[in-house]
């Protein structure tokens, strides 16, 4: 019976236990939900990497031998090893569109997951297309597909439609935020398909040999496949903890590897880590806020059931109910609402945010998965929750449920502590109106009410902040890279086996803005490593640098490098320090001072004038050409490997921007709806608890709407003040956000334009002020006479 | 003396669900200006119905209603607001005092509604209040929250005093104080009192008693020699 009347009770206050049970839906529902897409990221890529077998190391190079990859193999803790010839190629049909090439020998090592066709063989004539390329081409088995690199022109065949382990985040270059695999794909062949030809081309163009009578004559017995240029090694090592070890052997006894790097370090592999990654850091966070609203809900909608229970209370014990059942009953509220919000949420949680998130990432990851998965964790945290909240009831109910019987039938009268409330009595107090001094007084006294709602209004108008700030932030990120920065309008990457009279031909043509990236790695003082890069400068005003405060500054030290604030920042590397590194391929150390720090958004490293450079007796051969000429319609340039468009470059990063805008209108309806629930429920519980007030005060004669204003009055001051908090807590949760969501390369400020926080503070205040004006309403219809019936 | 009240042939029917009941039927009756009057009668007689009606809270359903010349029975319920404003002080059982406002905060707040109130300390003094002006209501005992109470409805200089039950939640001697202040207000240019109350013993200390009963009026009479406060048995 007792169970009857907790449902028909929580029936009686509704708003207020649906809020409870909202809040902690939605709190469970962020955790599980998050953890069901982390899981899910971690199950498909544990399944795809240990199925297909992921290397454990790139060695890159030049013209890998099979005594190399023999040497390899031979090492201690390798279990495998495969060579494979990689470059860029353009689409032979539509130049805008290109693919990573992989010429194989065999497919042991990062082995395809074949969606259809066939499985790899050397000696099957085709090729084997990334599926998702093929399904944004409205490509199928069968079709043909050409590309070119160089002077190799291939058409072949599609024979497989395939997904592999390191190709599961392939970008175009390095300016792509984003892969677009309606654009650039990876395809794989048979190193079979390698013409002789092309072979012979490449040793004929390096030995300087014009004529193809002449290779002949020298080199009688030639075998092809021997000179294939091989420029990847993929090493499977037995055990992780073997890894570095065998990293050292492979750079002692292979000439030719000039980088050898691990897996993690990887683009497609860190880039996958790092958003599941994102996630752990945010789960905490989200769920936190809505739990901790959902604590402070109970406490307060339990105190008021408490208060308007106590006669019914005395009366159950004074019939013989045990203070214990009676205990349970009440905490049966907590307990049973939150229960259901707990199994909603973790419902919610794997069907609706673990699903939807898991979707989202998976549009930018290509591999096989099973979508959301549930954590085990997250149920354990769905019970801690329903304890905790039964908890939090217990304790606010304890005092009351504590007292005999006789005490708890009698008419407990309103307290007001005149000790707390002594002081607006006084001074400035004494000249506000009524309705102030009334309303300061309401809030004095219902604290955790007023806390409850500054909390959930803040959380409001902060996730509106945030959403819109993060939006500006990235048109700040985008506006500073492409029209501060970027002073061109295309940038030539040159072919890597370019010599200096093509480069001059191209230089005379396109202007001598140039630069070089070269890659490196810094030694810190223990000797470890961690690679990097040298953007090697001598591009003019072509290619711009900002301070920290995005102000302009020049390059121009020659006595040492400059690096950027952020590797400056994680590495505790100051100026004037000392930095200690090495080209990829180069056994020479240099030494170099460190003379100052610029920003950059998107790239972490050094970087140094070609006249720095230059004085440390490294060759400059610049690997990049910058041009304000209009290049549109040229998109095939002699010994330029890519034509690179600022503008269709700024385009495909505003493309991600497409899909922040839908994740910020998301963002904004959970803000609206959390200010809507909060606002709300705290008003009418402060609405029911000053109704007899009200009622009193239309009974001397107040206007309806003066005491309308009274009551909006309160919820106005509770969202300002909210909103005062919101607003830099907003920018402070961008900036939090920005730091755990976007990887380790990029260095985006928190940029939020003026009328942002102007809108996060009107929507915030016009949320607070509907829904408080529509409530408002309700003392329009006040019963004077039924409503002083009864005491406070 | 005046007549300031003329109650004709009220009518008050209340439904609830599907049932209704006659809370008045027919009521008739008249009270002057500066009277102390007593409506008397058992519970559910309908004499806070009358209370109710006199004071502009509730609204007949036929019949008229008309204090100092006006018919209030026909007054919008934005005019109704007004009248309560300018013409009603009210006295309850549970004095409905704000419990977040001092005792002079409690009485100022008439200054909000009321274009001249008297001076709040001045009426404050007047019941014997004026040390306990910065107090809060909880700070008091239940006689002291009355006169708060009654502070509060004289303030505002009204036409009517009306009390329902004034003296219910209190003690004989503290009930006793209260009456005497309420009968201190009334006068040929003072205000009219209408105590609305089961207690008959009160009915001896008034000008007039209205006996109500099962909606009706059973008499309406004038007191010819009402006795001292003192002088009855409380």
């Amino acid at each position: 019976m007792l169970k009857r009347k907790l449902f028909r009770e929580i029936g009686k206050n509704l708003s207020q236990f649906i809020t409870i049970l909202l809040m902690v839906m939605i709190g469970v529902m962020a955790y599980s939900g998050i953890e069901a897409y982390m899981d899910g990221m971690i199950t498909a890529a544990d399944k795809f990497y240990s199925e297909n077998n992921l290397q454990d190391l790139n060695v890159m190079g030049a013209g890998f031998t099979t005594e190399d990859l023999d040497t390899v193999k031979d090492l201690p803790h390798v279990r495998n090893a495969e060579r494979k010839l990689v470059f860029n190629a353009i689409n032979s049909d539509d130049n805008d569109k290109g693919f990573v090439v992989s010429f194989i020998e065999s497919n042991e090592i990062s082995k395809f997951y074949l969606e259809e066709g066939i499985p790899f063989d050397a000696n099957t004539k085709g090729v084997w297309v990334d599926s998702w390329y093929m399904r944004e081409n409205g490509l199928k088995i069968g079709d043909k597909i050409r590309f070119k690199y160089d002077s190799l022109e291939l058409e072949e065949v599609i024979v497989g439609s395939i997904q592999v382990p390191d190709h599961i985040y392939d970008i175009k270059d390095e300016s792509a935020l984003l892969p677009d695999h309606s654009s650039f794909g990876f395809v794989f062949l048979s190193v079979n398909e390698i013409s002789e030809s092309y072979i012979k081309e490449i040793i004929m163009k390096e030995a300087g040999i014009s004529n193809e009578s002449i290779l002949n004559i020298l080199m009688p017995n030639l075998d092809y496949k021997t000179l294939i240029p091989f420029n990847y090694i993929m090493v499977d090592v037995d055990e992780k903890e073997n890894v570095d070890s065998v990293k050292n052997s492979i750079e002692d006894k292979i000439e030719s590897a000039q980088a050898i790097i691990k897996i993690e370090d990887s683009l497609s592999y860190s880039t996958y880590q790092g958003e599941i990654d994102e996630g752990r850091g945010f789960v905490g966070i989200f769920s936190g806020l809505f739990l901790f609203i959902a604590i402070l809900s109970v406490i307060t909608t339990m105190t008021r059931v408490i208060k308007k229970q106590r006669i019914q209370i005395g009366t159950l014990k004074a019939l013989g109910f045990s203070d214990l059942k009676v205990q349970l009953h009440y905490i049966g509220y907590g307990f049973w609402v939150s229960l259901i919000g707990a199994c909603l949420g973790l419902l919610a949680g794997k069907f609706f945010i673990g699903s939807v998130f898991m979707g989202l990432e998976m549009d930018f990851f290509e591999l096989p998965n099973d979508g959301a998965v549930m954590n085990p964790l997250s149920y354990l945290v769905a019970a801690l929750v329903v304890l905790g909240i039964s908890f939090v009831t217990y304790l606010t109910c304890r005092k009351q449920l504590k007292e005999n019987p006789a005490e708890t039938l009698r008419i407990e009268l309103p307290k007001v502590k005149s000790g707390t409330l002594g002081f607006t009595t006084t001074s400035v107090f004494k000249k506000m109106k009524f309705a102030t001094k009334w309303n300061i007084r309401d809030v004095i006294r219902n604290k955790i009410r007023t806390l409850t709602a500054i909390v959930g209004i803040t959380g409001c108008c902060v996730l509106i902040v945030c959403a819109l700030g993060m939006l500006n932030s990235i048109d700040h990120f985008i506006d500073l890279q492409f029209e501060e920065l970027y002073n061109f309008s295309y940038r030539l990457s040159l072919k890597q086996d370019i010599k200096t009279d093509e480069i001059k031909v191209l230089t005379d043509e396109y202007g001598d803005k140039t630069s070089k990236t070269l890659g490196i790695e810094i030694k810190d003082s223990d000797g470890n490593r961690e690679a990097n890069t040298v953007f090697v400068h001598d591009a003019g005003d072509y290619v711009r640098f900002v301070d920290k405060n995005n102000d302009f500054m020049t390059l121009d030290r020659d006595d040492g490098v400059y690096i950027t604030h952020k590797l400056g920042e994680n590495e505790n590397i100051k100026i004037g320090d000392t930095i200690t590194w090495h080209i990829y391929g180069s056994k020479d150390y240099y030494e170099s001072k460190v003379v100052g720090y610029n920003k950059d958004p998107q790239t972490q490293g050094v970087t140094a004038t070609r006249s720095y450079i230059e004085s440390l007796g490294i060759d400059y051969i610049p690997d990049s050409i910058y041009t304000n000429i209009d290049l549109s319609n040229k998109k095939d340039i002699p010994n330029v490997e890519l034509v690179q468009d600022k503008s269709n470059l700024k385009e495909n990063i505003s493309g991600m921007l497409e899909m922040m805008r839908s994740m910020i209108v998301i963002i904004i309806f959970v803000a609206v709806l959390l200010g809507v629930i909060i606002i709300y429920s705290m008003s009418i519980l402060s609405y029911s608890e000053k109704q007899y007030q009200f009622s009193t005060l239309k009974v001397l004669g107040f206007e309806d709407s003066k005491i309308r204003r009274i009551f909006i009055k309160q919820n106005n001051w509770i969202a300002i003040a909210a909103i005062i908090i919101g607003l830099p807590l907003g920018r402070g949760l961008t900036s939090w956000l920005f730091k755990i969501c976007i990887d380790e390369k990029y260095d985006i400020d928190t940029h939020i334009y003026f009328i942002t926080y102007l809108l996060g503070a009107a929507g915030t205040f016009l949320v607070s002020f509907v829904v408080s004006a529509i409530l408002g309403r309700k003392v329009n219809s006040i019963d004077m006479v039924s409503s002083l019936k009864s005491n406070e | 003396m005046k007549e300031l009240i003329n109650f004709r042939n009220v009518k008050k029917t209340y439904t609830v669900g599907e049932k209704s009941f006659d809370a008045l039927n027919g009521a008739s009756f008249s009270i002057n200006k500066g009277e102390f009057v007593v409506i008397l009668g058992p519970s559910g007689a309908g004499k806070s119905t009358i209370l109710n009606l006199l004071g502009g809270m509730d609204k007949a359903t036929s019949g008229e209603i008309i204090i100092d010349g006006k018919d209030i029975s026909k007054l919008t319920s934005k005019e109704l607001t007004k009248y309560r404003a300018e013409n009603i002080g009210f006295i309850f059982q549970f004095y409905n005092i704000l419990p977040t406002l001092t005792v002079l905060e409690n009485v100022e707040l008439i200054n909000d509604i009321v274009k001249k109130p008297k001076p709040a300390m001045e009426v404050l003094k007047g019941v014997g209040l004026e040390a306990h002006a910065g107090k809060f209501p909880n700070q008091l005992s239940g006689g002291e929250q009355q006169r708060v109470s009654i502070a509060r409805a004289i303030a505002k200089n009204p036409l009517l005093l009306l009390c329902d039950e004034p003296t219910g939640a209190l003690d004989s001697q503290t009930g006793v104080e209260v009456l005497k202040l309420l009968k201190a207000q009334c006068g040929e240019d003072a205000n009219t009192v209408v105590i609305v109350t089961h207690n008959s013993l009160i009915a001896e200390i008034a000008d007039r008693v209205i006996r109500v009963k099962n909606g009706k009026i059973r008499s309406n009479e004038l007191n010819s020699s009402p006795k001292k406060i003192e002088e009855v048995e409380w």
